[in-house]
């Protein structure tokens, strides 16, 4: 087999398992739910195969495989070709896109089961995968904007998938136009890329090889616009308000699309671009900020939340406050590779809340679902092992990832920013352990259904992942040599960091987590503290971030948008266009009296053309006569 | 020659073209429209002489053997018009129009 | 000369019957005066040696088609109160004309003007039966096979059309 077939038939397995599902699920009424579950898992077990040997093909080769599809758009100089490019990047991505989101399938066989919208689900579920894997296989910009759209178009498909409640629908409106917001600022990029760049061709390699011809000023406007499409996406401040509410669809979704794959796409991106970003250490440092501060407000959040999937939410927005660090100060391997086991236990702990939700009768609230261990002891294994591992305890994968950002912050000078995400990290074992003492460590005791198998498997792989998946990038101190960061061959900025530092750091900090856990676990075990917990402090309320958007961004338009119906579309627009279509209408009138139906008035007609036309014709050319 | 030959058949095409918008009977527009083919034909006929050359001709015989054909057409017509209004009245056959 | 008067009279005979066509109440009236313009178009056709073609016009024009005309209009045995009513056919006819009149004079002018006539003299035989049976069969043999199927079209059309519903 050819190697761009190989990367065809990884893009385009899913694409047709989905549309397979889509064609069978409303044409016939009463398909037999094995037949989605056989074709949802096919399209995408063949992608994760592909995409394992793919990965290991690139890592044990070095070779990049490539795949040309077919030219889309050729106008004089703008080509748009579609083409599929799997370099160490790319081939990293798909290496933990693919997996996840084939366990992912798996699990979601079991969450979805009996569902009425069963096929429905898995269509856009495939659907996703498919804008996913264009996203990272995309060979030049506009390629990946197609998947960077897709995937936002099937996220909100997903989130407003129940949509008999309007909430629901509310959320996913609320998802798309903020993305919106992000996309305008990606596709101004593009634009801006194409004009200063487009000449010289427009795949990735050419355009980040033209970029040294871009004046400074011009090359910030990109990257800050470039940034602005990441912050939409991967919910940072301020385009972080969606991904909560996004939460209002079914929980593989949440794991799949807005915790493993989805929201780490503005990651991708601006690794992708690294090199412009190296030279545009402004912007670089305002990224490495706003990461900062949205870990830590995230974090803030999450501490004061009841709701089990609103934690995991922050959460979320939190890590990947961690990545968008590690990205400001150059260190983009580190960040893609906590990016890497992000996928993996957050993926775990969504599943693991699902699992539970299904079990507790769709209960969410974690001082509803209290004293649960007994009924669920693998769950609850699985659920600790993975709180564990976000907290970056060693030696699971989150330590080697959360370190690696650590020592790269502490290293790059910025010492703000390293306290910072200390504290955030502190906060995050905090709010975690809070979680799974409330939950699990309870003097109440409560009995719940079981999880079928479907939904245990995917989760024991992924833990078992999460427990090993740090292993692939042991730093040198441990005797490893960086195996991922090697591969991926990233423009780093390298740190310098001596051994005895690095060592301190490591110290200080897991000694600082198992006082957290120590301390949370005084504070929550055993004890209702949590019921005394103000639903309406500010931190629960999220800083009342939302009422304030609401009232400085969506009330005002709002308001202009009333104002502009009434007046001027109503009054000017509508009117004008009603007066001309009664004036035309009796016109219409008036001219049907001619169509009476004597073929010899018709030919009077005619006559009365021929004759003028013909007289016209005389008198313009009589001089000529 | 020419130019009197040509002056009478724009004539009578001039004629036929007013017989055949103005008058409602049926077998008047009939013989309106034969009118207007031999206007023609008187045309083709004039000019093949002065050209000296007996195509013009040829084309009056074959615009004459299609009249024919038209005539058989619009015999078996009235028949059948006049079958089913017993009028010749050209205005009565308007199921082209608008109204109902 | 003696031709120039010739035509002057069978020009004049041949506009008048066709107004005499057009404007009669009655279609019988206005058969027999079409009849009078073909035969006078017939005469005209032999005054430029067209012999061949006053024949044919004489025999199909004025002898089939018109006959048939008559026979069809006995044959529905038209009476007055059949035909239709024409109070304004006098003004329906001016005003045609008028609008007709500035095409037909725009083309009489533009004939007066341009000076078309090339005088060539015919040769020996010209218009009579061989000279237009050669040209017919050898220049335009396709025009005349075709014309062949346009009559059989027309003879089953005409068969179909008038055949009684049942």
């Amino acid at each position: 087999m050819s190697d761009s077939l190989l990367l065809n038939i990884l893009l385009l397995s899913p694409l047709l398992s989905a549309t397979l599902i889509f064609l069978l699920n409303i044409s016939i009424a009463g398909v037999k739910q094995y037949i989605y579950t056989f074709l949802a898992l096919m399209g995408s077990g063949i992608s994760a195969l592909l995409a394992l040997y793919i990965s290991y093909f690139s890592y044990a080769e070095n070779q990049v495989l490539g795949s040309h599809l077919f030219t889309w758009l050729s106008i004089e100089n703008f080509i748009v070709e579609v083409a599929l490019k799997a370099d160490a990047l790319s081939s990293f991505m798909i290496l933990f896109i693919a997996p996840v989101s084939f366990l992912i399938h798996v699990y979601a066989t079991g969450y979805m089961n009996k569902d009425k919208s069963y096929g429905r689900f898995f269509a856009y579920f495939n659907l996703f995968i498919f804008f996913m894997f264009l996203l990272v296989l995309a060979d030049n910009p506009i390629i990946m904007f197609i998947g960077w759209e897709g995937v936002g178009l099937t996220s909100y498909a997903l989130v407003g998938f129940y949509f008999e409640d309007i909430k629901n629908t509310y959320a996913g409106n609320k998802a798309f136009i903020v993305n919106r917001v992000g996309d305008f600022g990606f596709l101004s990029a593009l634009m801006l890329l194409f004009i200063e760049v487009g000449s010289g061709g427009l795949s990735f390699d050419a355009i980040l090889s033209n970029i040294g011809q871009i004046e400074p000023s011009m090359l910030s406007l990109i990257a800050f616009l470039l940034f602005v499409g990441a912050m939409g996406k991967s919910a940072q401040i301020p385009l972080f308000v969606w991904l909560p509410d996004a939460m209002a669809g079914p929980t593989p979704v949440s794991a799949l699309i807005h915790a493993a794959t989805m929201v780490t796409a503005g990651v991708y991106m601006v690794a992708r671009f690294a090199p412009l970003y190296n030279l545009t250490l402004d912007v670089s440092l305002f990224i490495a900020y706003i990461g900062a501060f949205s870990a830590l407000f995230a974090a803030i959040v999450a501490t004061r939340q009841f709701d089990i999937k609103k934690i995991l939410a922050y959460s979320t927005i939190s890590q990947l406050g961690f990545m968008f660090m590690a990205l400001g100060v150059g260190a983009y391997s580190t960040a893609l590779f906590h990016m890497f086991t992000h996928s993996f236990f957050k993926a775990l702990l969504f599943m693991g809340a699902g699992a539970i939700i299904v079990a507790f009768h769709h209960k969410q609230d974690i001082r509803e679902l209290r004293g649960i261990r007994e009924s669920i002891p693998a769950l609850f294994v699985m659920m600790f092992i993975a709180t564990l591992t976000i907290s970056a305890i060693p030696p699971l994968s989150a330590f080697f990832s959360k370190d690696a950002i650590m020592s790269a912050l502490y290293a790059s000078g910025h010492i703000e920013l390293f306290i910072i995400a200390l504290v955030a990290s502190l906060l995050t074992v905090f709010y975690m352990f809070r979680l799974i003492f409330v939950v699990f460590y309870s003097k109440v005791k409560q009995a719940g259904a079981s999880n079928s198998r479907s939904m245990i498997y995917p989760m024991a792989v992924l833990t078992i992942l999460s427990i090993f998946a740090g292993l692939l990038n042991v730093p040198e101190i441990f005797g490893g040599n960086l195996n991922i960061s090697n591969w991926l061959n990233i423009l780093d900025k390298q740190f310098f960091i001596s051994h005895s530092d690095e060592i301190i750091l490591m110290s200080v900090n897991t000694l600082l987590i198992i006082g957290v856990i120590f301390y949370t676990y005084k504070r929550y075990a055993y004890s209702d503290t949590i019921e005394k917990e103000s639903e309406h402090s500010l931190v629960a309320n999220k800083f009342y971030i939302d009422e304030i958007y609401s009232a400085v961004i969506v009330k005002p338009l709002y308001a202009l948008s009333v104002i502009f119906d009434k007046n001027i579309s109503h009054h000017l627009i509508d009117n004008t266009i009603h007066r001309l279509a009664l004036y035309y209408e009796k016109l219409g009138v008036v001219f049907s009296y001619s169509e009476n139906g004597n073929v010899r008035y018709y030919a009077l007609y005619m006559l009365f053309g021929v004759v003028s036309g013909f007289t016209y014709l005389y008198i313009l050319l009589r001089a000529a006569l | 020659m020419l130019q009197e030959y040509m002056i009478l058949s724009i004539i009578l095409f001039c004629i036929g073209v007013v017989g055949l918008i103005s008058r409602r009977n049926i077998i008047v527009i009939y013989m309106s429209i034969e009118l207007l083919l031999n206007a023609v034909n008187l045309s083709l006929v004039a000019i093949s002489a002065d050209l000296a050359d007996t195509s013009g001709q040829v084309i009056s015989l074959i615009i004459i053997a299609i009249a024919a054909s038209e005539a058989a057409l619009f015999m078996s017509l009235f028949v059948v018009l006049f079958r089913n209004k017993s009028s010749l009245d050209a205005d009565l056959f308007d199921m082209l129009g608008s109204k109902k | 000369m003696q031709n120039e008067i010739i035509f002057a009279i069978l020009a004049l005979l041949t506009i008048v019957s066709s107004i005499v066509m057009i404007s009669a109440h009655r279609p019988i009236d206005s058969a027999l005066a079409f009849i009078v313009a073909l035969i006078c178009i017939a005469a005209l056709f032999g005054l430029v040696n067209a012999t061949f073609l006053f024949v044919v016009q004489i025999i199909i024009y004025a002898g089939a088609i018109l006959s048939l005309i008559l026979f069809i209009v006995m044959f529905l045995n038209i009476k007055d109160e059949n035909l239709p009513d024409e109070k304004n056919k006098n003004w329906w006819l001016l005003g045609t004309s008028l609008i007709v009149a500035p095409f037909g004079a725009i083309l009489i002018d533009l004939i007066v003007r341009s000076d078309i006539a090339v005088n060539m003299v015919p040769a020996e035989g010209f218009g009579g039966i061989k000279d237009v049976g050669l040209t017919l069969f050898s220049k335009w043999v396709l025009p005349f096979e075709l014309v062949s199927i346009l009559l059989l079209v027309a003879l089953v059309g005409a068969v179909t059309l008038a055949k009684r519903d049942n």
